[in-house]
């Protein structure tokens, strides 16, 4: 018993520790965020700053509120419109029979394995010629787009969770697949739902390369901000470290709510907890 | 039944026509740009030259070769060091599950996972500059290694896009391997008890082949985002020095964006295109194979 006891501790300080590799750098980017370029400089290293020293983020803030609602408005927008599109395409997968299901399944899936680089200036193209270039709009129909099939094949994972009798009794008694899909499937996978709305809201608010090539000055979302920050000819690290600390906010508050699904959304649904 | 197929269409329809247009058309487009020569800015000005543009990137200029390279390079390390910390990772948590503390523990060790890549970069330029950088200070104070510019030398700057790669998604190669143990039936670990079984024995008959399927996924899911690199390599070395860290995706970006030449570029993009469809091929298999076994639980 007692041998198993210190097993256990040892194991608990050596994760404790591994935690820790993941954890430091973010808590030390946390701490930066609260220097003055005096105390970023400062040798020995200020080890723990003075956490009422807020001029950073008052900064950051007060030059990027447009930026940050941009990227808040994309990201809102392209997971609402991502699971409007996707859900019932899903559902469709999941519970109609038809041929071809299974290859519709396959290539939705494979689309969103290309490399988004290769796609974008076709789509620059596409959206100069629509006179779409530098809008919020443009924005929220690419990462819609690249969000869809990631948004399909998850749902599905947890549609077909439903027990087929149920979708079968409901049709015996005439209801219409849309009562079903609206009534049925989509209150019984609330959790599921949530699961793919936060990772496609993270995956919007995450993305570069697209804002890199699309938005010029309008539209620019907070990573194009942020990146800005750095290409100056003298980085104000605090300032940089203010923006990071902002960006991170979300990706880290929704992680926690992912929690159990975590696995299964990033392998697309193949692993089940 | 007219309805019901209308119905039914309804369902699917929309996603496939919005994919066929954002997602389809532009790969198509690339295919067909990049057999023009033409500059993003003088479209109206471009014309046919074949298959000169590959012939440049491949044969006459050794930058997109060295990051194709340079890709597979950063790949295959990444992915190794993932694979062996993840599972060393894996097996610690998987031991003290019944910890309530390491519930915690978890949850913060596998934030890198959805931070931000930009973010992630940015950290870690923070923490690797030369004259404020933490990691200076302590090399320089502990081991009494001078400072000097780790992004700005070929070789440690390699190094630095690795371990930044890595550090962001071991954890993500833990939990797929911890979920990969969890399905280990209990009696098997009673069995080689029972039998008289050391750690090495468990590990290599028993644990292995059972989360080999698990790993195989890994793999390929991190291939594809390996391919795709691109953000980490922006806000840190922007491919330098030189071209010692110039990727695929970065490539493409620069000859798009920084020199407009959209031929050129768009002949990349497609080499990274039949790249990774090729790795697609292998992840579809391989994700619908384990869709039909009813998942991996």
């Amino acid at each position: 018993m007692k041998a198993s006891v210190k097993k256990k501790v040892i194991l608990l300080v050596l994760a404790s520790f591994i935690t820790l590799i993941f954890l430091a750098p973010n808590l030390w980017m946390l701490f930066g965020s609260f220097k003055s370029q005096n105390a970023m400089f400062a040798l020995p290293p200020v080890w723990i700053p003075d956490f009422t020293y807020i001029k950073n983020f008052t900064i950051m803030l007060s030059q990027s509120y447009t930026y940050l609602l941009n990227s808040i408005i994309v990201t809102v927008c392209s997971t609402i419109v991502s699971l409007v599109f996707s859900l019932p395409t899903a559902f469709g997968l999941t519970f109609f029979k038809f041929k071809g299901r299974f290859f519709l399944a396959d290539w939705i899936l494979s689309t969103r394995m290309l490399p988004p680089v290769a796609a974008a200036v076709p789509l620059f193209i596409l959206f100069k010629y629509l006179n779409l270039l530098d809008s919020l709009f443009a924005l929220v129909i690419v990462y819609t787009a690249f969000n869809i099939p990631f948004a399909v094949w998850v749902s599905a994972s947890f549609f077909k969770k439903i027990p087929y009798d149920l979708i079968e009794a409901s049709r015996i008694e005439g209801a219409s697949w849309f009562h079903i899909f609206l009534k049925i499937a989509v209150p019984l996978s609330k959790g599921g739902i949530a699961t793919v709305a936060i990772f496609v809201f993270i995956f919007s608010w995450n993305e570069l390369l697209i804002a890199l090539f699309f938005t010029v000055s309008e539209s620019r979302t907070f990573p194009i901000f942020i990146s800005a920050q750095v290409s100056q000819a003298q980085i104000i690290w605090g300032n940089v470290a203010a923006a990071t600390v902002i960006q991170s906010i979300p990706p880290i508050l929704l992680t926690i709510f992912l929690q159990k699904n975590i696995v299964s959304g990033l392998t697309l649904g193949a692993v089940k907890n | 039944m007219k309805n019901e197929k209308i119905e039914k269409l309804l369902f699917i329809l929309p996603t496939c026509l919005f994919l066929l247009v954002i997602s389809i058309f532009p790969f198509l487009y690339s295919v067909y740009l990049s057999l023009f020569q033409a500059k993003l800015t003088k479209m109206h000005k471009k014309f046919f030259i074949g298959w000169e543009n590959y012939q440049i990137i491949l044969f006459e200029d050794d930058v997109f070769p060295t990051a194709i390279k340079n890709t597979f390079m950063i790949a295959f390390s990444s992915i190794t060091i993932e694979i062996i910390l993840g599972f060393i990772m894996a097996k610690i948590f998987f031991e003290i599950r019944h910890v309530k503390f390491s519930n915690a523990l978890r949850t913060v060790t596998i934030m890198p996972i959805m931070l931000t890549p930009l973010c992630v970069g940015l950290v870690f330029l923070y923490i690797l500059n030369p004259t404020l950088g933490i990691f200076s200070y302590i090399l320089d104070t502990f081991f009494g290694i001078e400072p000097f510019a780790y992004l700005g030398e070929p070789l440690p700057a390699q190094i630095s896009i690795i371990a930044i790669n890595s550090w962001q998604w071991t954890p993500f190669m833990m939990i797929l391997l911890l979920a990969g143990l969890m399905t280990v039936p209990n009696e098997q670990y009673e069995a080689a008890k029972i039998d008289g079984a050391n750690w090495f024995h468990v590990m290599t008959k028993i644990e292995i082949p059972s989360i080999l399927s698990f790993v195989l996924l890994g793999v390929v899911l991190r291939l594809i985002e390996c391919i795709r690199l691109f953000d980490i390599i922006y806000i840190t070395t922007k491919g330098g020095p030189g071209i010692a860290t110039e990727v695929m995706a970065f490539f493409t970006y620069r000859t798009e964006f920084r020199s407009f030449q959209i031929g050129t570029g768009s002949a990349s993009a497609v080499i990274i295109l039949i790249i990774s469809l090729i790795v697609t091929t292998i992840a579809v298999t391989l994700l619908r194979r384990v869709e039909k076994n009813e998942g991996l639980s």
